[in-house]
């Protein structure tokens, strides 16, 4: 019954009356054909092609296609879950190197570490593969070089990529037929073995944090943040990936489940994602991160400097700091097994080191302190604040803009099952119309305008659309003091929070708490840089600490070593873990006190 | 409508707080919970807003910021952008984003400048398929559209189209029911339109031709759901008045008077001054006598009694011959001139000179009259005849001072209040 007021939809361009009883009341039956309803005489037309841009109860008569007669049954090819994968970050390393990445990412380091992964999570070049449930399965060594003579009935990219997953089915002698519909064999299986086992299979966030592994192994300047911005605004595929399947591999069922994403990841998951892929993975010790490559805080602070109008002199105390902290050392930035493969937070980390730095410089609670500047040579804490805090809002702002209009759903039918696959069709075409006639009424189209990708968010000088006036040429003077010959900063306190760690097992972070605590100079700088990282304030208030216990030397916290700078800790709440044990650093801190 | 969309962000605002800090909790030690849908890359977590989810919240609050502000451009831009939340297949209540987006979108498209009917048209029908408890609805909101805009024939398919859906169990639904019957309802009046369309512009006395019968059927078609829709309680005056007219032209009187007479007196109706008015202007237009108009405005004057009518009602008793009218009349007229609308009334108060002067005729009318006035005497003269009133009536209407001065007396003889220009005496 619903359906003979549906058929109107798919019948009502079509208005001649039937050759048998001359009504007009055409119905469409299952196989779609037209047939009149009050004599039941079929016809030959056939509602095959249903043309999106038909408006039902507009008066213009559509031509709908003699479809054929019967829907093609098409012979798609067995395919795993893996091969899928296989594909997709194929694609998003081409689109890195479309954006300026170095080639090698793909055929050398992406290409290899993929191998690395399917063999260690068992899926292929094994003995003993996870998913066989087919007929022949065929084992292999784990060397790498006989991927090379076998030649399963690999998919998608057959360009000189000739990995192949060994669950395929051997080529002659299976007798099982493949079954008339596509969609991926293991689908199923794959999706429980993901609940019970722990995890190592991959998902759609693993394969940023494969690539991410991939980025720092050739040591390229993107950090995750810059990944995952070009994430979000689409340069590199994630959102609608499965997109890009060649059209053998099609999706169906289950498949969703497992390529379908609404969400970008954040930072911190898929750090930890990253993480755990490199204890899996077990690879040999990276290149090492020197002082010359651009992931070293000496290099990337000179980027996150330039892009928040920082002056350049400001440069000099960060590498002071970080030798001072013990942070210039490559081994500390480099990936090995010997530290148990912890991967810096690169960005993060430079960003701590950079507001360590302006403490340092401009006074612990960062307040600019008297001297009106009227050569306007010398920088001045106040007008960078202005001028960042406009812009800071302005991106905020524009952020919020893109977010809500950003698309999230992809042109191809994604349903789960095939009792809902016509729901959806339905819903999916609802949703165009109402789109395509809002975006001719405002004569904008939905989603976000693609600008050029760009490692910057802020643009400082004077041409049109830049966010203010450039500050990278002043000097500092009007901070710093010859004391001993020496230029040292004129604020000789410098305050911080409680530094001991917290019992990782226990408790995270007591930023929430603390902050209103915190000088609000310091919080904003937490926030500004958490903005230009999408990072959360706390993790980076985290890493802040971090650091300044490496100056500072209280890695142990009950051993205080002397330093150059006096410090003054402010006794205040204490963190209150939600441990039961004494906090011994508390009474530290007090000796600490009547040290001074 | 609002009230649907502050409950919406409301309820995503609790759902902001809970992700402070990180995306594990902070007690690390806690049970996992078990995931309740596996979306990729989202194993384990915590139930937490998705991209999609966040993007389309804030969509909306964009387009409420804007509708609230009058931003048709921008609201109109973020529409564009709203439509993937149809696709959510993660919400329980898809009727509800239905809904929204309907009436968002009819509400731009009311206000945007660039708003063509073909918008109109394709987001009604796009919408009317889209949800099985909203259709009715929309499909009269369309044709009222339609209707405005002077497609009177396209209105009257839409609803012909949706007098005939049928959905299990829903099209029986009390609510769907009440829909039906309002449908019906404007249906046939569109086919009274048409009929008076028709009847205006082709109608021939040749009896045999075809425009004629065309006409007939439109009021065969009108009549047939009128009779059924005028039976049930409400309050139907466009429908009344577009049946009595076509019953009068096809000159079944009886008809149209039974019709009118159940509407005016029948019990289970809602009170309605206009039954009765339309059942006296027939009566009038039929040249009913004299006895059964007054019958009829009196159940008016007890409903409202400044109406305008009451002029010709008091007239009518004034002309009838019984004592009993007169004096009824005067109580009318008495009644009618404490309403603001009837007070500085020149007509009014020359008809109760008229009143009073036929009453003068009986001995007794002083009686009458202190009868008549004993429940007013407090407050009338106050209302009417203080210097103040005289003032103003001099202004504005120097006849009425002369007819109520002659009045004072009559209606108020111990009356200390002066109607004349003098000071406010005691």
């Amino acid at each position: 019954m619903f359906e003979a007021n549906m058929d109107e939809e798919w019948t009502a361009g079509y208005r001649e009356p039937c050759v048998q009883c001359s009504a007009v009341d055409w119905g469409v039956s299952d196989e779609g054909r037209f047939y009149c309803r009050s004599c039941h005489n079929v016809i030959e037309r056939t509602r095959e092609v249903v043309d999106p841009t038909f408006t039902p109860g507009s008066s213009r008569v559509s031509t709908i296609g003699k479809g054929s007669r019967t829907k093609k049954t098409e012979r798609g090819h067995q395919w795993n879950i893996c091969e899928g994968f296989q594909f997709i970050l194929k694609k998003q390393a081409e689109a890195l190197i479309r954006l300026g990445v170095s080639p090698r990412l793909k055929d050398e380091v992406l290409c290899e570490l993929w191998r690395l992964y399917l063999q260690k999570s068992g899926q292929a070049f094994t003995d003993r593969p996870l998913t066989s449930f087919r007929v022949n399965v065929r084992g292999l060594d784990s060397d790498s070089e006989s991927a090379a003579e076998f030649s399963g009935r690999s998919v998608s990219d057959t360009d000189g990529e000739t990995v192949a997953s060994s669950t395929v089915l051997s080529n002659a002698g299976s007798s099982v037929d493949p079954p008339p519909c596509s969609g991926s064999s293991d689908a199923v299986s794959y999706l429980t073995a993901q609940q019970l086992r722990s995890s190592s299979l991959m998902t759609m966030r693993k394969t940023l944090a494969l690539i991410h592994i991939a980025l720092v192994w050739i040591r390229e300047a993107l950090t995750l943040s810059d990944l995952l911005r070009l994430v979000n605004e689409g340069h590199v595929p994630y959102v609608n990936a499965f997109e890009e399947l060649p059209d053998e591999m099609k999706l169906e069922g289950k498949d969703h489940l497992i390529f379908k994403v609404e969400t970008i990841p954040s930072h911190e998951s898929v750090h930890k994602e990253a993480q755990a892929l490199l204890h899996v993975l077990q690879l040999p010790p990276f290149p090492p991160i020197s002082c010359q490559s651009l992931l070293h805080p000496a290099l990337l602070s000179l980027r996150y400097l330039t892009e928040l109008n920082l002056p350049d002199e400001l440069h000099l105390w960060v590498c002071r700091l970080m030798e001072q902290a013990g942070l210039e050392d490559q081994t500390v930035h480099t990936v090995d097994p010997l530290t148990l493969y912890v991967l810096p937070r690169y960005g993060v980390q430079t960003a701590a080191l950079i507001v360590v730095t302006m403490k340092a410089v401009f006074g612990g609670v960062l307040r600019q302190t008297g001297e009106q500047d009227d050569s306007g040579n010398l920088f001045n804490l106040r007008r960078w604040y202005k001028l960042l805090q406009a812009a800071l809002i302005r991106a905020q702002q524009n952020k919020e803009h893109d977010t809500a209009r950003k698309q999230w759903r992809s042109k191809r039918d994604v349903s789960t099952s095939r009792n809902r696959k016509w729901v959806a069709v339905k819903k999916k075409r609802t949703a165009e119309q109402v789109q395509i006639c809002f975006e001719r009424l405002s004569s904008r189209p939905a989603g976000v305008e693609r600008i050029g990708p760009s490692s910057f968010r802020f643009c400082w000088g004077d041409e049109d659309g830049a966010d203010g006036p450039g500050l990278h040429h002043l000097t500092l003077d009007g901070v710093l003091t010859l004391k001993h010959g020496v230029l040292t900063p004129s604020h000789s306190t410098y305050w911080h929070p409680a530094l001991q760690q917290c019992n990782y097992w226990r408790c995270r972070s007591h930023y929430l708490k603390l902050e209103p605590t915190l000088p609000r100079m310091f919080v904003w700088l937490l926030k500004l840089f958490s903005f230009l990282l999408d990072v959360k304030p706390a993790s980076l208030y985290e890493e802040v600490l971090r650091v300044e216990r490496r100056v500072f030397g209280s890695r142990t916290p009950w051993r205080k070593t002397k330093t150059e700078t006096k410090t003054e800790t402010k006794t205040k709440t204490k963190c209150r873990p939600k441990t039961k044990t004494k906090t011994r650093p508390e009474t530290e801190t007090k000796t600490a006190k009547t040290d001074r | 409508m609002m009230d649907d969309l502050e409950r919406e962000l409301g309820r995503f605002e609790d759902l902001k707080h809970e992700d402070d800090f990180s995306d594990d909790n902070s007690t690390r030690g806690s049970k996992r919970t078990k995931p309740r849908r596996m979306d990729a890359g989202e194993s384990y977590k915590t139930p937490r807003e998705t991209g999609f989810h966040q993007s389309t919240r804030i969509c909306l609050e964009h387009i409420r910021e804007a509708l609230l502000h009058h931003r048709w451009q921008e609201a109109a831009e973020y529409m564009a952008c709203y439509p993937q939340k149809l696709e959510d297949t993660a919400t329980s209540q898809s009727e509800q984003y239905t809904e929204l987006v309907w009436r968002l979108s009819t509400e731009i498209l009311h206000q945007h400048p660039n708003s063509k009917l073909d918008d109109y048209n394709s987001i009604y029908e796009r919408m009317k398929h889209s949800g099985i408890r909203h259709y009715l609805m929309i499909c009269l909101e369309h044709s009222f559209h339609l209707l405005l805009n002077g497609h009177i024939e396209n209105a009257k398919n839409q609803l012909s189209a949706a007098e005939s859906w049928r959905y299990g169990k829903e099209s029986g639904h009390v609510r769907q029911q009440q829909i039906v019957k309002l449908i019906q309802a404007y249906r046939s009046l569109l086919d009274y339109m048409i009929w008076c369309d028709k009847r205006f512009t082709h109608f021939d006395t040749d009896p045999s031709s075809i425009s004629n019968a065309d006409m007939h059927n439109y009021f065969r078609q009108a009549s047939v759901n009128l009779k059924e829709i005028l039976r049930n309680p409400g309050v139907w005056d466009p429908f009344i008045l577009s049946y009595v007219e076509m019953l009068d032209f096809y000159e079944d009187y009886e008809e149209a008077l039974n019709v009118l007479k159940n509407y005016a007196y029948d019990n289970t109706f809602p009170p309605n001054p206009n039954a009765h008015v339309y059942l006296y202007q027939y009566l009038k237009r039929h040249e009913a006598p004299e006895r059964k108009l007054i019958k009829v405005l009196k159940i008016l004057q007890v409903l409202v009694p400044s109406h305008e009518l009451m002029l010709e009602y008091s007239s009518l008793l004034l002309q009838s011959e019984r004592k009993k009218d007169t004096q009824k009349a005067l109580e009318v007229v008495l009644e009618m001139l404490a309403f603001a609308c009837w007070k500085s009334n020149l007509d009014a108060w020359k008809r109760l000179k008229d009143i009073i002067e036929k009453l003068q005729l009986e001995k007794n009318w002083k009686d009458v009259v202190s009868d008549k006035m004993a429940e007013r005497k407090n407050w009338w003269p106050a209302l009417h005849f203080t210097s103040f009133h005289f003032r103003t009536d001099s202004e504005e209407n120097p006849e009425l001072v002369e007819v109520k001065a002659s009045l004072t007396k009559i209606l108020c003889p111990d009356l200390t209040m002066k109607y004349s220009a003098g000071q406010e005496s005691a």
